[in-house]
């Protein structure tokens, strides 16, 4: 049977998480101290008989000692570890980063998502992240909150909620988040995890990964300089989603810690300062096994747990393969209060797992669309899932995230690209013209004139009605598929069809595209922290030259260029600027105002009720709205003709005209009642001046006012 | 407010030009950039430009939806069909086509329309009408889509609005017509398929000032000054063009005319009339400039003048005028 | 009486619009004087074309021997559109592109032939200035080239001379959108051809029935057309190089195109047959009229 793990290096850790010397088991033993050291540096391995009373001393089962898979039971035991406060009373408002962001999936979904793209492990395949929403209630939240150790918890947060004077945000947060546990019965999980990604490797407190995610809020610990997300405040986004400042985490490591990949585990907790039973606490509690190698105990690092466990705390991950799965307890999302497209009939309070799925389905598409196309035999890069669950029953079945649904065009664009099914000018709907852009990359440090030429690609592809929010827009990015730049492509003329476009620079424009290495580097350069633009920086300046910056800005023009070439029709070239001129300034139709007259004083025709009687005349019953502002003294009279193909509408004189309500009829024309809002007549046409039979007549209705020449 | 004596489809009729193609003589049939054809303007612009053959055909995809309750089997209508029209009045060209349904459900329709570039003149118009067969009458218009597309085949860009024929041209050696008018700083003729308007440029640093960009306060205070004095009058020219032959109906309504005439007598009337509709403005002026009305013909013409120098922007530039000018003076005293 | 033109280049040519208008004289509209021609030719543009039926001589010829048939067979003035308008038609060979141009027609009205202008269209000592310079429907030439433009079948022009020998069909019909369908164009020459309508106010009261049925009917879908093709015009405007003068005898063939759907014209000459039976008809018995509407219910 294969192990988890070396026997020496886990009873090492074992010894240490008891407290215990290696003396103290040899003594326990009888047996000498070199015996015990021969067993953890691996040069021997102990009888069957000894390992027996191993385990009784260790408190574990043989099982376990064998398989190795978890650590022992003994010493302090998984739980919550405050972090006392400074003894110099400072009030440390805890984490800032976990309550300073106002919730929102949206954010979350893009932060956690960006950190699980720059955290992929194998390039040629998809980094897969998957979304899972859990809402627990009754049994199963009771259950939950057992696995957490609730109760190591609880008197923190009524210590930060009972005093009712202290309304800060945090506090309100939290209240809610009791509220909605206690009253309602409800806990909002959600579990993002990643496939194919590194997972949190490193020490406890080292430089690693998990270091810079667990421990040090704002740290950023890029793998590939290639990353594009904003790692410091991403992981913080998962913090302030939660309503109770809590985390739970679970690697699978990519290299082995401690001899181990599986299921490490740890909770962090972000409180601002309070005091529980007399003592002060101030800054994150952890949920993991206390260190014994740190000062205080009250320091926990991760451990290794058993499925069990895993299990109970809603961490079981799908497969072995290397990632990360972040739950979030209490997820909550305030930003979900705007209106979101969804299909739900009913309105759902703010926090409802469907609109929280739909909004978390919707950002992943809008802001890893490139990321998620893929296309002639490119794999993705990304590939995100969203699914919700109640108590343990689907609600919502698992749904992949399709670029298209958000960003139809875009994803065409790029699909189209990656299948070398593109054209060179557009001429039908759905299509997506390729033109190519030169940008000339400067050479590190070196000369400014020199270059590497690179061809960048823009493609363009009309817009898809409304469904991807401004149009005319170009969207720039280079070879981790990242939306650094979304600008509106400018003199765009009027009547343009509506478009997107991207450009594709560096490896993005494929591997064939010449320089592509050279300006993924320079690109790399000249993008900020904030990965939102490119231009001057810090870097581009010492690594190529001050002037270097002004190579993106030609790019830029070039771009705009070949995106206006595709969709704008160019002015006609006229002799003379000065006719062009005169001529803009004189032009007939295009602009219909739709102006209502301003103080108009005649009625309005509200409906018309026609039909043909046994004559073959038309009888129309007309209702009309009479504003407050008609003048009533004025005669108005109601005048019918003969809808035609062309020329002039022949008359359809009355034969009858009656008052119904609101008027009276004098002298063929109408007298509207003073005071009514409403009147009503009929009319009957005068068969004899039918130009053809009734049936085949369309008949105009209006009103004139004063007393019309119609008798 | 129109009534039929059969049910008429109600609700939208969506459709629109697809794409185009043209062909010339012994060539192929060639795409057409989908620039040319905008969705926007409704527009298709097919006038000659560098990369267009001179075509002699050109044939325009189309396609329509219709309204699930068209054809529903309960519905009034049967025999649904979706009729595209292009009609030119200058060419009196009338085309029809009816659009082929492309799915089961027979909502979704397309079809291609072919014309011919020698029976048009300028700009056709382009509607879609939906016919059913209604109480046993085969053929009735249940529906006439309210937007209608052009094709243009003289613009080369596909723009709704249309810029006047505006030339500068030396009058003392232009047209014979035009000699007469040798000390004039521009003339309108109003009687040709789009007003034209000819800028003399005998008249003695007139282009100069007109047609040039830059100079200095004063040069551009003038200049802004003279454009829009100049299309106030070009404004008001065409008005009284556009006015002034009206097809009347039977009982004296003058009817809209058609073309650049209704276009502008629309963007006119409610500065004219503001508190009427157009077609009861149209009827007032009608009547004024007949001599039928109250209000006498010359007693219209300030709102006239009103009209053509708001939509000029004479008011604004004036105000912009006066305060340049102040500044201007300010600046020669100090 | 306003005489031939004293000038006659070799060529037609274009007389825009605002040119046209110093021409229009009182002298010249109450046939008094004659056009001054070569003050006219000087401010004419050349037309867009450079082929042998631009040459003027064949149409200014044409002209004076529909004067000439009238005069000889003691017809009246009216009576030369049935005989002109077809041969007029045939001798031109224009697109309706080249014939939507006003220029072209102020040039025949007023330098080519003003003297049939007047000879035609003078009456109560007057010619009305729409005769010369005008829309499609009043301008002397442009109504007969029209009228054979729409009322032809094809290459045959017979239609053309039932349609111009009735003044009402000129003067009503012509101007209706509803004829650019030519089924409904053939089906009401039929109709007069056969006797069904023959009167002016016939004539009316048909065309109004006419037009105001197809506010709610589509002629198009109940009589389709064949599909327009344009390749017998551009060949039959081609063959204008080697073509010999229009016949004075026999009736010109126009450009081979196919011929309208019997079935289509057959159909319509029966729908507005049924239409004409219930329209009013001035000075026709009222109770005919009421009669008709009440069978159709």
């Amino acid at each position: 049977m294969e192990a988890a793990e070396d026997f020496g290096p886990w009873l090492a850790r074992q010894l240490r998480n008891a407290g215990k010397s290696q003396t103290d088991l040899a003594v326990e033993l009888g047996m000498t101290r070199a015996a015990v050291s021969a067993w953890i540096v691996g040069r021997s391995v102990p009888r069957d008989e000894t390992i027996r009373r191993i385990a009784e001393l260790l408190h574990t089962d043989l099982e376990t000692i064998h398989t190795r898979s978890a650590d022992a039971q003994l010493g302090l035991p998984v739980s919550w570890y405050h972090r006392p406060a400074h003894d110099d009373g400072g009030r440390e408002y805890g984490n800032a980063a976990a309550f300073a962001f106002e919730a929102d999936v949206s954010v979350l979904a893009r932060e956690a998502t960006q950190n699980s793209l720059d955290a992929r492990l194998d390039p040629s395949r998809p980094v897969r992240v998957r979304y899972t929403l859990h809402e627990l209630t009754g049994e199963a939240l009771a259950r939950f909150r057992e696995a957490v150790d609730w109760e190591r918890l609880l008197p923190h947060y009524d210590a930060l909620t009972a005093d009712g004077g202290r309304q800060d945000k945090v506090s309100r947060t939290i209240a809610a988040g009791l509220r909605d546990m206690y009253q309602r019965d409800r806990l909002v999980l959600l579990r993002v995890e990643d496939y194919n990604a590194t997972g949190l490797t490193g020490d406890d407190y080292g430089d690693g990964l998990f270091a810079a995610v667990v421990r040090r809020q704002l740290d950023s610990q890029k793998k590939d300089s290639g990353a594009g997300g904003s790692y410091g405040l991403g992981k913080a986004t998962l913090w302030a989603t939660s309503r109770l400042g809590l985390v739970l985490i679970n690697s699978t490591l990519s290299e082995p810690h401690e001899g181990r990949t599986e299921r490490r585990l740890i909770g962090r907790l972000d409180l601002p300062w309070r005091e529980v039973d007399g003592r002060e606490f101030a800054g994150p509690a952890w949920f993991g096994r206390p260190d014994p190698n740190a000062k205080s105990s009250d320091v926990a690092r991760s451990w290794w747990a058993d499925e069990e466990t895993v299990e109970r705390l809603h961490l079981t991950r799908e497969s072995g393969e290397p990632g990360t799965s972040f739950l979030i307890v209490g997820a909550h999302d305030v930003a979900s209060l705007a209106p979101v497209t969804g299909d739900e009939d009913s309105v759902e309070d703010d926090d409802s797992v469907q609109r929280m799925h739909a909004r978390l389905k919707d950002a992943l598409g809008r802001n890893f669309w490139a990321a998620m196309t893929e296309g002639g035999g490119h794999e993705a890069h990304l590939k995100a899932s969203v699914r919700t669950y109640r108590n343990g029953a689907i609600l919502i079945p698992e749904e992949i995230v399709d670029p298209a649904d958000t960003q139809p065009s875009r994803t065409r664009a790029l699909r189209a690209f990656l299948e070398g099914d593109t054209v060179d000018r557009l001429t039908a709907r759905g299509q997506v013209a390729r033109a190519t852009v030169r940008l000339s990359v400067p050479l590190r440090g070196g000369e400014v004139r020199s270059g590497v030429p690179h061809e960048a690609v823009v493609l363009v592809t009309n817009a898809e009605d409304d469904v991807e929010g401004r149009p005319n827009r170009l969207v720039s990015m280079r070879g981790n598929r990242m939306t650094v730049k979304n600008s509106s492509v400018p003199n765009i003329p009027i009547g343009t069809n509506p478009f997107q476009a991207v450009l594709l620079v560096g490896r993005a424009a494929g591997p064939d595209a010449p320089g592509a290495e050279a300006a993924e580097e320079f690109l790399r350069a000249s993008e900020p922290p904030e990965h939102n633009k490119w231009g001057q920086t810090e870097e581009l300046r010492l690594a190529y030259s001050p002037a270097a910056h002004r190579r993106i800005a030609t790019l830029t023009t070039l771009a705009n260029q070949a995106v206006r070439d595709l969709v704008a029709v160019p002015r006609a070239k006229r002799r003379n600027g000065g006719e062009a001129k005169i001529a803009s300034r004189l032009k007939v139709g295009g602009t219909t105002k739709k102006a209502r007259p301003s103080g108009t004083a005649m009625p309005e025709l509200d409906n018309v009720d026609a039909l043909i009687d046994e004559t073959g005349a038309w009888s129309v019953t007309v209702d009309l709205r009479v504003a407050s502002n008609v003048d009533t003294d004025r005669p108005i009279t109601p005048v019918a003709k003969f809808d035609v193909r062309s020329g002039p509408r022949p008359a359809a004189p009355w034969k009858e005209l009656v008052a119904i309500s609101g008027c009276a009829v004098v002298d063929g024309a109408l007298r509207l009642t003073p005071g009514s809002r409403k009147a009503a007549f009929r009319g009957v046409t005068d068969v004899s001046r039918h130009p053809v039979r009734a049936q085949l007549t369309g008949l105009v209705v209006e009103l004139r006012s004063g007393k019309g020449e119609q008798a | 407010m129109k009534v039929y004596p059969y049910r008429r489809l109600t609700g939208n009729v969506s459709w629109r030009v697809d794409s185009a193609q043209l062909k010339t003589e012994g060539e192929p049939w060639e795409d057409v950039e989908s620039k040319y054809v905008s969705t926007v303007e409704r527009v298709v612009a097919l006038g000659p430009n560098d990369d267009r053959p001179d075509w002699t055909q050109a044939r325009l995809r189309l396609s329509a939806n219709l309204p699930a309750k068209a054809v529903d089997g309960g519905s009034p209508w049967q025999d649904v069909k979706v009729v595209a029209v292009l009609t030119e009045r200058a060419t009196n060209t009338r085309t029809a086509v009816e659009l082929s349904p492309i799915a089961t459900d027979g909502r979704e329709l397309t079809g291609e329309l072919y014309l011919h570039r020698c029976d048009l003149l300028d700009r056709a118009t382009l509607a879609v009408h939906v016919v059913a067969t209604v109480g046993g009458v085969r053929g009735r218009v249940i529906a006439t889509t309210d937007a209608e597309w052009f094709v243009d085949v003289i613009e080369t860009a596909p723009s709704l609005a249309r810029e006047l024929d505006v030339k500068l041209v030396g009058f003392e050696s232009g047209a014979s017509r035009l000699r007469r008018f040798k000390d004039s700083p521009w003339v309108v003729d109003t009687t040709g398929r789009i007003p034209a308007v000819r800028v003399n440029t005998d008249f003695d640093g007139l282009e100069g000032l007109m047609g040039g960009e830059g100079g200095n306060g004063a040069e551009k205070t003038v200049r802004e000054l003279l454009l829009t004095q100049m299309c106030s009058e070009v404004w008001t020219a065409v008005f009284h063009s556009a006015v002034g032959d009206l097809e009347i109906e039977e009982d004296g309504t003058p009817l809209f005319p058609h073309g650049w005439q209704g276009e502008v007598l629309r963007a006119m009337l409610p500065d004219i009339h503001p508190d009427r509709d157009p077609e009861d403005a149209l009827r007032e002026i009608h009547a004024a400039r007949t001599g039928t009305s109250a209000t006498g013909w010359g007693e219209l013409q300030p709102r006239i003048h009103f009209a053509a120098s708001k939509r000029a922007g004479v008011p604004r530039t004036l105000s912009t005028t006066i305060r340049d000018l102040e500044r201007l003076t300010q600046g020669d005293d100090a | 009486m306003t005489d031939r033109p004293s000038y006659l280049p070799e060529h037609l040519g274009l007389l825009p619009n605002a040119e046209a208008a110093e021409f229009l004289t009182e002298g010249l509209l109450a046939g008094r004087e004659d056009t001054p021609s070569l003050k006219l030719n000087r401010v004419t543009e050349p037309l867009p074309y450079t082929d042998r039926r631009g040459e003027l001589r064949p149409v200014r010829d044409l002209v004076e021997d529909a004067m000439a048939y009238c005069r000889a067979g003691g017809l009246k003035a009216t009576q030369a559109d049935a005989w002109l308008a077809p041969r007029l038609h045939a001798a031109l060979r224009l697109t309706r592109r080249e014939a939507a141009d006003p220029g072209f027609w102020n040039y025949l009205a007023l330098g080519v032939a003003p003297d049939y202008v007047v000879w035609r269209h003078l009456s109560d000592a007057k010619v009305a200035a729409d005769r010369f310079r005008g829309q499609y429907h009043k301008q002397a030439f442009a109504r007969l080239w029209w009228a054979a433009e729409l009322f032809r079948d094809g290459s045959d022009y017979s239609p053309v001379v039932t349609a111009c020998a009735n003044q009402d069909i000129m003067n009503t019909a012509l101007r209706m959108s509803v004829i650019n369908h030519r089924p409904t164009a053939q089906a009401i020459v039929r109709l007069v051809a056969k006797g069904v309508i023959t009167t002016g106010r016939e004539v009316n009261a048909l065309m109004g029935a006419v037009n105001a049925s197809a506010a709610t009917l589509m002629y198009d879908v109940i009589a389709p057309d064949v599909e327009r093709e344009s390749r017998p015009l551009l060949d039959w405007i081609a063959e204008a190089e080697h073509a010999r003068q229009v016949s004075r005898q026999e009736l010109p063939a126009g450009p081979d195109e196919e011929p309208t759907p019997e079935l289509s014209v057959s159909a319509l000459v029966d729908y507005f047959s049924d239409l004409f039976a219930d329209a009013p008809v001035r000075g026709r018995d009222l109770d005919l009229g009421l009669e008709a509407v009440e069978e159709t219910d």
